[in-house]
């Protein structure tokens, strides 16, 4: 009779995950605050609390995603304390159900490949993406630069993951809006 | 599927959120429709520009390295201190703080670095008084500052209400406090101002942090690590379990200015020790 060793679970080694997240907590929080020092306290702060959470609770799932969302509650924290809430986007000139890819398709000046001719630097997009609205920089971040699934990006986000599409649907739209004023020039 | 249809699912594709049988569809449809087709790749073109232009940004290598060391420190302190009244007056420190800069100067010595403790608390009274670290609690009251910290500290920290003459208001108040991270735990941080000049205090556990480096002064039973770093004035020691740092930017001054804050016949003993040393 052969005998199969019962698997034993991989013990997970938290702490070098979170130095292997570093660079990206960094990134978020640079993306909600735009101040280094400020980020650096974020960061700070979320392994600090992320550490002592593990340490009674070891979390099961995505690590990333979950120090994502600590940092992030503290950061709403951090504005509640300041005596005034995280940066908001009127929503009322467009539900959700209105997708505003299909808005700037109807304007020629909008269309993609104006604003994305070979000529419009990188550093344009750059600076497009720092002039939108935090809840905009974020989400951004979260999709395209760290590659959150919806699902993962509506948990760090705490909304379903239909708002995460609308989201991310005016965050492009907004993006267009930005390049036209820089494709236009000043 | 019509074309408005597909023009929805554009994202969500590049997105890669599309369930199977939908993104058969959609790839079908985009494949015999031009129109639909042309904007797939102009999207894709714009989610890829985001990509290439949106540089993933680094973390500082003091900050990586100020996180190594507290993930290094695994041993948290449990232990629960009370804090019996420590700080008698914040104010006092500070004038003793500038007679200590006086004895340091006059005798030439070259105090030893300073503590990374030391260090934390200058640069957080620095960007406390840049207005880069918000207070986390806003009060004048050292009652509900301690109520504020009440289990979110592994001590026990309970600040003194300096007891006020009748008809006299108190020297130095205080502003608010926060929690700041430290080694693999947190220091409280208390904001305090005195004549409109702000003074900070950072305190901890004795097991995080020690005082060290600067010039070292015995007193009362005490031993006090004086610093300067860039201007400021830091002072730390060691008490009943704890460790505090007190900052401040004061400049040197008499005693009749200690005598403002310690007014009571008991702090006479202690001016008057200051003041022949």
């Amino acid at each position: 009779m052969i005998q199969h060793e019962a698997e034993q679970p991989k013990s997970r080694n938290i702490d070098q995950e979170v130095l292997e997240h570093l660079d990206a907590l960094y990134g978020y929080a640079m993306s909600l605050v735009r101040n280094p020092t400020e980020a650096e306290d974020l960061v700070q702060e979320a392994c600090l609390r992320a550490l002592k959470s593990a340490r009674r609770y070891p979390p099961t799932g995505d690590l990333k995603a979950w120090l994502f969302t600590i940092l992030r509650n503290l950061w709403i924290n951090h504005q509640k304390r300041r005596h005034r809430g995280p940066e908001f986007i009127s929503l009322s000139a467009q539900s959700d159900e209105q997708d505003p890819l299909l808005d700037g398709m109807t304007d020629h000046r909008l269309r993609p490949d104006r604003l994305l001719d070979r000529s419009v630097l990188q550093a344009n997009i750059r600076a497009a993406i720092e002039s939108l609205p935090a809840i905009f920089r974020e989400i951004i971040l979260l999709r395209y630069v760290e590659g959150f699934s919806y699902n993962q990006i509506a948990g760090i986000l705490g909304c379903p993951a239909g708002t995460v599409m609308s989201r991310l649907n005016r965050a492009r739209a907004a993006l267009r809006q930005r390049l036209l004023v820089i494709d236009r020039g000043p | 599927m019509a074309s408005d249809h597909v023009i929805d699912h554009i994202t969500l594709y590049l997105d890669d959120e599309l369930q199977e049988e939908e993104r058969a569809a959609f790839e079908a449809h985009v494949h015999q429709c031009p129109e639909c087709w042309a904007r797939l790749e102009e999207e894709r073109e714009l989610v890829m520009a985001i990509r290439q232009a949106a540089s993933p940004h680094r973390a500082p290598q003091y900050l990586r390295a100020r996180i190594e060391a507290m993930l290094r420190r695994s041993s948290l302190t449990d232990g629960v201190r009370r804090v019996r009244l420590w700080m008698p007056l914040a104010a006092a420190v500070v004038m003793l703080m500038s007679a200590m800069v006086w004895l340091a100067v006059r005798s030439g010595l070259h105090p030893a670095q300073p503590s990374a403790f030391a260090r934390l608390a200058v640069n957080t009274h620095q960007r406390y008084t840049r207005g880069q670290l918000p207070l986390e609690i806003t009060s004048h009251s050292p009652q509900e500052i301690s109520r504020w910290f009440a289990g979110k500290l592994p001590f026990n920290l309970k600040l003194p209400d300096y007891p006020e003459s009748p008809g006299q208001s108190k020297p130095y108040e205080v502003v608010g406090a926060r929690l700041i991270g430290f080694q693999q735990d947190y220091a409280a941080y208390v904001a305090y101002r005195l004549r409109q000049r702000p003074i900070s205090l950072l305190v901890t556990s004795e097991t995080v942090a020690r005082p060290t480096g600067g010039e070292e002064i015995a007193w009362r039973g005490l031993r006090f690590h004086f610093d300067a770093i860039d201007g400021w004035k830091v002072l730390t020691w060691s008490d009943n379990g704890l460790t505090y740092a007190l900052v401040s930017d004061f400049e040197e001054r008499g005693q009749a200015s200690c005598i403002v804050c310690h007014p009571g016949a008991e702090d006479r003993p202690m001016l008057e020790g200051l003041n022949r040393r």
